[in-house]
């Protein structure tokens, strides 16, 4: 298990001995005392079973909730004891987020969904609708860009989403079982755009997956197991 | 301007919903936008009686004629009340200064005697301002039927107007002979005969039976009045300047007492309180109901919401701006609601006015009147600013609670 020194601050993304415990079923569960450390511009994978603490960890790395004990690092930076306000700001302007059921604004077109992270961190209009438009031909659907959510198929949806993630130009993206809701002829392709983003852009990826095509496609993978880090690989 | 883009597209997907919410905000607009048009017609009403039944929009009073009762006529006079009315008639803002006595005493048919409360007016002026010759214009249809006529201008006539319940009482019809009997500024017990020249329905039972109206000669010459009167009611040339008016005529008139019309139509005062405690009550009623209605349907809006809030959190967005975007959904509903309410208002004030219908008798006056509902933009604004008000504290709860949604719970929630 990585250990880092006081004062290093190499790596998008450090985690250093984090624990977060919580009840479920009147059982212990959570993640304790994981380090980890993701470079700029990776494609890491928390592999693991059902259980073994994969999203608790994602959601830790991605600010949506705080450790009950060690320190997470974006940058370089210690992250996870800041207000909740500059979270979310950081959230906003460094992280973007991939779900499993892709989570895109049903009342919002492709565009718009795209549009809506720029927006909230005051681009204007004009300049949030070209960038918008330049992710989603990125990922493929510039031709589906005024399509509704509910007007897209499952793998498109998925690529809205990361267009989404990607626009704002973060520093990490964070993808919670990203092909779970797809299946094998979309949760490739998928994987391989991440993949070639990371290459092409320099933004560092954590997925959370058990899925062996997600795992294969890594550039480094951490294995979880009931809450703790039990081995890591690198390609 | 995104959040706001936002909350108006969260309305529209759910649309009946929506629908049924901006119907309770529009029949919460249409009830109290009509009963304010309602109130207005009543006020006015009101008003116009007070000030064209003989109050004009100012009275001047003798110092101390609103304390205590008068032990007998004229008591408290203006003693040249004349001559302070023919100055009076110069003032620019004035339209017409009309003098009157106010007495009382025992109207007498040699059968039966029965006590009066009277009014002398100046016979030419009065018709002009005032409202109290119209009602013996019908012709047949007048109370006292047909010949029932207003005062005779001729100063020498001796001329009476009963209200119906004093005639019935005496058993007087127009050209029947009475007598007068009262007493003096100085005391002495003085009579005049008079001929009823007509029947007067004031509207109040009370008044009926007690009230008569003759001429300022024929008072002074029963009390002995000379240039004494009891009050003079001041017609204004811009009725809407009455306030100030009085504010100016009192420092003018420093011996005397100047009250607007609305100080001194205890009646008036007494129905617009009791209104405005209706309406009010009413109005408080109505706004708990849209209250209750938006919240509710802001809270289920939230429910079905709260992974897609827990998403936008995950996004950046700050638990305050999730408060907003919910205001921004009451604010949308509020406004929809409102323009929606004013159309319906209009339209079904037009339709009831078309339909003239007379509303029963009000209680105490014995002639009803026709529904004519007023059309009073600050009622619609504010009616609109209340229900604003209202959706905006209902959209608090909904939008606290989603604030305080846990980002980890609500991307679980199912």
């Amino acid at each position: 298990m990585t250990r880092f020194p006081p004062g290093y601050t190499g790596g998008m993304l450090q985690l250093d001995r984090i624990t977060r415990a919580y009840e479920l079923g009147g059982e212990r569960a959570g993640v304790f005392g994981i380090s980890l450390e993701v470079p700029k511009g990776c494609l890491a994978v928390l592999a693991g079973p059902s259980g073994s603490g994969k999203t608790t960890l994602l959601q830790l790395a991605g600010l949506l909730d705080a450790p009950d004990e060690g320190e997470v690092r974006l940058d370089g930076k210690a992250v996870s004891a800041l207000p909740e306000k500059a979270r979310c700001d950081l959230r906003l302007r460094r992280l973007g987020f991939v779900f499993q059921a892709y989570n895109l604004v049903p009342v919002l077109s492709a565009l718009e969904n795209v549009m809506l992270p720029l927006q909230l961190q005051g681009v204007t209009e004009g300049d949030a609708r070209q960038r918008a438009e330049a992710a989603l031909a990125r990922v493929g659907l510039a031709d589906r860009r005024h399509h509704r959510p509910g007007q897209l198929s499952g793998g498109q949806q998925q690529r809205a989403a990361i267009a989404r993630a990607l626009a704002p130009e973060p520093l990490l993206v964070l993808a919670d079982e990203p092909t779970a809701s797809l299946d094998h002829a979309h949760g490739g392709p998928l994987m391989d755009l991440m993949a070639e983003l990371a290459q092409e852009r320099g933004v560092t990826f954590l997925v959370a997956s058990h899925d062996p095509s997600v795992i294969a496609r890594a550039h480094r993978v951490f294995r979880l197991l009931d809450g703790r880090l039990v081995g890591e690989e690198r390609s | 301007m995104i959040l706001a883009r936002l909350a108006l597209r969260n309305l529209l997907r759910q649309r009946r919903r929506t629908a049924l919410t901006l119907m309770v905000v529009v029949a919460g607009f249409l009830a109290l936008s009509l009963a304010g048009g309602f109130m207005a017609q009543t006020f006015q009403g009101l008003s116009d009686a007070a000030i064209r039944g003989g109050l004009g929009h100012l009275q001047v009073l003798p110092p101390g004629a609103l304390e205590g009762d008068e032990a007998q006529s004229l008591e408290k006079a203006i003693p040249d009340g004349e001559a302070l009315a023919a100055r009076l008639r110069l003032d620019p803002a004035v339209a017409e200064v009309l003098p009157r006595i106010q007495f009382m005493g025992l109207l007498s048919s040699g059968a039966k005697s029965v006590a009066f409360l009277g009014t002398a007016v100046e016979s030419t002026l009065e018709p002009k301002h005032m409202a109290s010759a119209e009602a013996l214009q019908g012709g047949a249809l007048a109370p006292g039927g047909a010949g029932s006529r207003w005062l005779s201008t001729d100063p020498a006539a001796r001329e009476v107007i009963l209200g119906t319940g004093l005639a019935r009482a005496l058993g007087a019809t127009v050209g029947s002979s009475l007598t007068l009997m009262s007493t003096t500024k100085d005391g002495a017990l003085n009579a005049v005969d008079v001929e009823v020249v007509g029947l007067q329905d004031l509207g109040l039972r009370e008044l009926n039976d007690r009230f008569l109206t003759v001429s300022l000669a024929t008072a002074s010459q029963l009390l002995d009045a000379g240039p004494a009167r009891s009050r003079l009611s001041i017609v204004l040339k811009r009725p809407q300047d009455t306030a100030r008016e009085q504010a100016r005529l009192q420092t003018l008139l420093p011996g005397t007492t100047v009250k607007p019309w609305f100080e001194l139509a205890s009646f008036y005062r007494q129905v617009k309180l009791l209104y405005f405690a209706i309406f009010g009550f009413m109005g408080l009623v109505l706004f708990l109901v849209v209250l209750l209605a938006t919240a509710n349907t802001l809270l289920m809006s939230v429910m079905e919401r709260v992974r897609e809030f827990g998403v936008l959190r995950a996004m950046g967005l700050q638990p305050g701006q999730l408060l907003v975007l919910l205001q921004w959904e009451g604010a949308f509903l509020g406004f929809m609601g409102s323009a929606l309410g004013l159309a319906a208002t209009l339209l079904l004030r037009a339709g009831l006015n078309a339909l003239h219908l007379v509303m029963p008798a009000p209680p105490g006056t014995s002639h009803g009147y026709e529904l004519n509902i007023h059309f009073v933009p600050v009622v619609y604004l504010i009616v609109a600013f209340g229900l604003q008000v209202t959706i905006q504290v209902s959209a608090l709860f909904p939008g606290i609670k989603a604030a305080r949604l846990r980002i980890v719970e609500a991307l679980r929630h199912v």
